[in-house]
């Protein structure tokens, strides 16, 4: 499974996309710009963006609190998204979600959870549905080591096991649960061992390798649209932030994220690896890092610019009705 | 016209709407086993895909049928007693009541959530004999639908079915043997619309569920002492004021009986509504009859301490008048 040289020179880009885009919204955020909450990703660009790769365009994507990579590695556009953050109509939830419940129904992405582990059990009900219409997609659901603590985990994964459910759980372990470091959450010291308790393959890969990543869920996602079942995949990345943008992670050993930020920073270990492949000059490398910014630039300046919602939106399709 | 039992008449529901629509499936623990029995028969003419038993996870259960409601399906879940769904209160509370609203209409969620609740036949005691409707009526975002007899029930719970929101579906345990006359032809309810289920002038008696049987046995029973006009909401969302506005501001007196916990219940709700628009029109202050504010013993007479009676009703109407 080879994968092309344009093909990398993409993923390398989303992820800079990803990088470039949660380091302004933390900065954003810090500066008071923002309400609300809003959880970044820095550090786990490769899940999202080498999962996502391995997904055909008519899966279906669970995304969660710490989702805006999923969804800027899946299409959805960043000023939408930025929008969003600013509670404009122009957001991706026309200002009734803020950066935790993001959506893109076109684009498969389901409403992200704001509750750790909220849509482990909805992915696998998206593989049922799956399974009935025998439509030949596959769900896959993203999640943090957190979220393998809650009941809802332990359901979801012996239902899906148990049906043979065409879903992939993509575990983001990225070391904290909030502010509590792992091994204070759980005595597994691999969470894919959990796997074999549900009766399906589980397999844990280097969360900063992109390559890896888009490998091993290719593999999960042909099972799964197989009809082989669903698999557990444990990615393991350092958050390389605090738990939410106003978290400066003070609850942190002294020098531990600058110890992963120079050894495991996924967008620097993809940038020097293709750089040594020669699949990327350094002023390609830089081209597209500038590029990221402007993006991200005039996302911000499309959010600012952008109305706020109309008041009655406020109690707009609460239900599904004719008259909303 | 035939008199089928309650159970029959959903049973019957289920198996016209997944003949015609086959989005519809049902799914729960040892449904096609054990138990209530309102999905007996159905594996054999729809098999396994769409009939399902299910691991005992009320989490996963509910939230695979938000999940597959996302996706088009139209599943009509059971849970074995409501006192269980507590253990899935998150993914109804924080995920079904709020896709719609989070994706501004983009997503609908036919979803049918099948639940018996309140006492047994005595001894369910405080973790099978649960009434929990009115938690789920402060839920935005939720319907609610609880039908008192077999017609109700067939015609709501294929309206339920077929609506594009998610719908908790109360069915108490009393009713299920229940009879009733149910038409051959197709038919539904339309939500929100109350059924006078006997006129009366004097007094106003809405009851909900199984207290609906009360009210009405009580209603027959002091027809020389009392008019009372027997008012079922069938929805508690949504509610149908305007019938029940219309019926107090006729006869200035109302009780409100339902299984609830009394403080907090639904019963407040109903007279809040009807004080807003009808406090001029009011002889008398309303009243409400519920549980009261204990847990649900297990001994018998203990339980009928607890819970709304015939008696306690009979009593409350006559010293209302």
């Amino acid at each position: 499974m080879s994968i092309s040289k344009e093909k990398k020179v993409k993923m390398f880009k989303d992820m800079v996309r990803i990088r470039e885009f949660e380091d302004r919204a933390q900065q954003i955020y810090r500066e008071g710009e923002l309400d609300g909450h809003l959880q970044t990703c820095q550090g786990q660009e490769a899940i999202a963006v080498g999962a996502i790769r391995a997904l055909s365009e008519k899966d279906i994507i669970f995304s969660n609190h710490r989702g805006h990579g999923h969804y800027l590695a899946r299409g959805t556009p960043a000023k939408k998204i930025m929008a969003e953050f600013y509670g404009k109509a122009t957001g991706t939830n026309r200002g009734k979600s803020g950066g935790m419940y993001l959506v893109d129904v076109k684009r498969g992405m389901m409403i992200a959870s704001g509750i750790v582990g909220g849509n482990i059990c909805l992915a696998t009900g998206s593989a049922l549905a799956s399974q009935i219409k025998k439509d030949k997609i596959v769900t896959l659901s993203f999640f943090g080591d957190g979220a393998t603590n809650i009941g809802f985990f332990h359901e979801a994964l012996n239902m899906a096991a148990l049906w043979d459910l065409p879903v992939v759980f993509v575990c983001e372990n990225n070391q904290y649960a909030e502010g509590t470091k792992r091994e204070e959450h759980q005595k597994v010291g691999k969470i894919s061992d959990r796997a074999i308790g549900y009766g399906m393959p589980g397999v844990t890969v280097d969360g900063t390798d992109v390559v890896k990543v888009y490998e091993t869920v290719r593999i999960a996602v042909e099972r799964a649209r197989r009809g082989d079942g669903p698999t557990l995949m444990e990615c393991v990345v350092y958050r390389l932030v605090g738990h939410s943008a106003g978290d400066l992670g003070a609850y942190r050993p002294k020098g531990e994220e600058e110890e992963w930020r120079k050894t495991y920073d996924p967008v620097k270990i993809f940038r020097t690896k293709l750089l040594t492949e020669g699949i990327l000059s350094q002023a390609e490398a830089e081209r597209i890092i500038k590029e990221a910014q402007e993006e991200v630039e005039e996302a911000v300046q499309f959010a600012k610019e952008s109305k706020e919602p109309p008041i009655e939106v406020a109690c707009q399709y609460v239900y599904q009705e004719a008259d909303n | 016209m035939a008199e089928p039992m309650y159970v029959e008449a959903l049973r019957d529901a289920l198996r016209e709407e997944m003949r015609k629509d086959s989005a519809v499936f049902v799914m729960g623990e040892d449904i096609t086993r054990y138990g209530i029995g309102v999905c007996k028969g159905l594996i054999e003419e729809f098999g396994p895909e769409r009939v399902r038993n299910t691991p005992i996870s009320e989490g996963a259960i509910i939230g695979a049928a938000i999940g597959a409601a996302l996706r088009g399906m139209k599943p009509v879940v059971e849970i074995m007693y409501v006192d269980f769904i507590l253990i899935g209160m998150d993914q109804i509370v924080n995920q079904a009541a709020k896709t719609i609203y989070l994706s501004h209409g983009e997503l609908d969620l036919s979803l049918t959530i099948r639940v018996p609740e309140g006492t047994e036949w005595h001894g369910g005691g405080c973790q099978h004999s649960q009434t929990f409707h009115s938690l789920f009526v402060n839920i935005p975002g939720l319907k609610i639908v609880i039908p008192s007899n077999p017609y109700d029930a067939k015609g709501l719970l294929k309206t339920a079915i077929q609506d594009k929101n998610p719908v908790l579906f109360f069915e108490h345990k009393q009713l299920y043997t229940q009879k009733g006359e149910v038409p051959k032809d197709e038919y539904t309810i339309p939500f929100g619309k109350a059924a006078i289920k006997r006129e009366g002038k004097d007094i106003t008696l809405i009851a909900t569920s199984w207290m609906v049987r009360h009210a009405l046995d009580v209603a027959e029973e002091l027809k020389n002492k009392v008019s009372i006009e027997v008012i079922d909401p069938r929805t508690l969302v949504p509610l149908d004021k305007h019938t029940i506005i219309k019926s107090v501001e006729k006869t200035g007196r109302v009780l409100v009986v339902d299984e609830s916990p009394i403080t907090g219940g639904v019963q407040g709700e109903i007279i809040s509504a009807i004080l807003e628009e009808a406090f001029w029109n009011m002889e008398i202050p309303p009243r409400r009859l519920g549980a009261k504010n204990t847990p649900i013993p297990f001994n018998a007479r203990l339980e009928e301490e607890v819970i709304p009676t015939k008696e306690k009703i009979i009593k409350c109407i006559l010293e209302m008048i």
